[in-house]
């Protein structure tokens, strides 16, 4: 199964691996951004990906979705290599992404962005999205307003909701809490946690770093298109360094 | 008071052509996000298109003619939207698909030469002279003349009606349909359409066919209220712009409302004291420019 070589510890986690990024090198045009960049996902983790503005955590969920090309290194999707693939296909593949920014398509209603999420289904896209009202019923609400009308909350839950019809496997999210009133983060969080309970696993970015790193099984401190600290989200939460130089200093909370 | 009514209706024809045409400008700049300055003379191949096959299926189909048209001449167009459209799709897999990471500027360069190689293509064979479609063309239809005083010929029913449809039929297929959904979701966010799995080469596809059968369409309809001539898309290709830089460049809908106020505009400009019918561009363009100024990104378009 596993093309590891033997002398390889095949621990249970090991064997549960459903993303792997080995070695990668990535950036825009000339500009590298990331070098030689290791994570990966066990199956029905959350692992939250921290670090300051620019280290380059967009650019990994990017490269790993195939909106960017890896320059060196190896992407695999439960084995398989999946790096420079489309979007297109990772998407029909199980995997799902919400973007950072512009996660809308302002000029359709809300129910046209969640029947372009479902695009690639092949079946059950009215079941689905009838399941994803009943769960966000703000967006059965308003299911015919355009989604430019909507409030940045309401708007991170479509968002968040479009890349759910596809059910994926895997569901890489860019910042869901940011720019969101402090009132509403702590939803955010509560949805990502019931989709993870629900058996997707997610890779998830966040400048809220505690908040982020309190729901999530482990953490990866990236800096500078590098992975400075990875380990159990509590332990990162303890790690006095991190905490000094990530986390904004001691834990107030 | 049906002096004016006339103009209008006189407008309301030259109103379709533009619109037809402006559809598809519209619909490559928001897709392809390019302005194609090559979308003129893919109306005139549309035009020649049906001027040859109407010409060849003369002999072929039964000699009847409904409103005044001949029933080689509806196929004709048929025929026309079909040899635009692949013309349009062929150009896109030769020329703009190789480019894809060219901007909008080199792109906007490239279509001028796209439309001069069209209409060398088409002087090569047809020479440079102007054609008629072959139609008996008869006067105004006298029972509309008398009663409320305006003269509309057959032909301008077909022209009014057919547009008509396919504005209608397009309106559907881009609210009620998958393609539609998908077309429009492209125009919005061509990345957040990769990211939810469209596959937007299909709809770059769609969009050229689309746009390459309405414009078409609009030279067929000019070639039937006019001539048919090597020139006649390019020298509309300036109108068409006006059009739906004024409706809001990008937006279909935008396009429609601008093509039917620019025609007007346009076939208005003789009532207007003291400006004569030869500023009837002119007019447009001004036109055009104070609407501008009031929303700069046109009536129906949406800052970027
Ligand atoms: N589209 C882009 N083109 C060029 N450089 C970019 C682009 N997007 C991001 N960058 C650069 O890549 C670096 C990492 O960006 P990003 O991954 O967005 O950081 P983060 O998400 O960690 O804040 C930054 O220096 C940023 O300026
Ligand atoms: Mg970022």
């Amino acid at each position: 199964m596993s093309a590891e070589t033997p002398t390889t510890d095949r621990s249970a986690s090991a064997t549960n691996r459903i993303l792997d990024v080995d070695g990668v090198d990535s950036g825009y045009g000339e500009v590298q951004v990331l070098s030689d960049l290791s994570l990966h996902l066990n199956e029905g983790e959350i692992v939250c990906l921290i670090g300051p503005n620019g280290a380059g955590k967009s650019t990994v969920l990017k490269t790993v979705f195939g909106l960017l090309a890896p320059w060196t290194g190896q992407i695999t999707l439960r084995g398989e290599p999946i790096g420079g693939r489309d979007p297109a296909d990772l998407v029909r593949d199980g995997v799902g992404y919400v973007p950072q920014v512009d996660n809308v398509f302002g000029s359709l209603s809300i129910d046209e962005n969640l029947r372009m999420g479902g695009v690639a289904r092949r079946d059950g896209l009215e079941e689905v999205i009838g399941q994803l009202y009943d769960r966000f019923p703000i967006l059965r609400e308003k299911e015919g307003a355009k989604a430019r009308t909507l409030s940045g909350g309401q708007r991170q839950v479509l968002a968040f909701a479009r890349a759910l019809v596809m059910e994926p496997e895997v569901l890489l999210i860019d910042e869901p809490s940011a720019g969101l009133a402090p009132s509403i983060v702590q939803d955010v969080f509560e949805n990502v946690q019931t989709v993870n309970d629900l058996g997707t696993t997610i890779l998830m970015v966040e400048q809220n770093a505690r908040e982020g790193l309190r729901i999530s099984d482990r953490g990866y401190v990236l800096d500078q298109g590098s992975v400075a600290y990875e380990d159990d989200a509590d332990q990162l939460l303890d790690n006095p360094e991190v905490s000094r130089l990530y986390l904004g200093g001691a834990d107030y909370a | 008071m049906s002096a004016l009514l006339q103009l209008l209706v006189n407008g309301l024809v030259f109103s379709c052509i533009i619109v037809l045409g402006g559809i598809g400008l519209s619909l490559v700049y928001s897709i392809a996000d390019f302005a194609n300055f090559a979308h003129g003379d893919l109306m005139t191949v549309g035009a020649f298109a049906a001027f040859v096959s109407a010409g060849a299926l003369a002999g072929v189909l039964p000699d009847v003619t409904f409103f005044e048209l001949p029933l080689a001449l509806y196929v004709g167009l048929f025929v026309g939207m079909a040899a635009a459209a692949l013309v349009a799709v062929g150009t896109e897999w030769l020329v703009y698909r190789p480019l894809k990471n060219a901007g909008s500027i080199e792109l906007l360069i490239t279509s001028i030469g796209v439309a001069l190689a069209y209409r060398a293509l088409i002087q090569m064979q047809f020479g440079s002279g102007q054609r008629s479609y072959a139609i008996d063309r008869q006067g105004r239809v006298e029972w509309l003349f008398d009663a409320v005083g305006v003269a509309l010929t057959p032909r301008d029913f077909v022209v009014i009606g057919l547009t008509l449809a396919l504005v209608v039929g397009l309106h559907a297929l881009l609210q009620y349909t998958t393609l539609g959904r998908k077309m429009r979701a492209t125009a919005d966010n061509p990345n957040l359409a990769r990211v939810s799995g469209i596959r937007t080469r299909e709809v770059v596809l769609a969009m050229w066919i689309i746009g390459g059968a309405l414009a078409a369409a609009g030279g067929v309809f000019l070639g039937i209220d006019l001539l048919v001539r090597p020139r006649m898309g390019f020298d509309l290709l300036l109108v068409v712009f006006a059009a739906v830089i004024l409706g809001g460049i990008g937006s279909v809908y935008g396009a429609m409302l601008g093509g039917l106020v620019i025609g007007m505009a346009h076939e208005l400009t003789p009532a207007i004291p003291f400006v004569g019918v030869e500023y009837a561009s002119g007019v447009a363009f001004v036109l055009m420019v104070a609407i501008l100024l009031l929303r700069p990104h046109g009536i129906m378009g949406e800052p970027a």
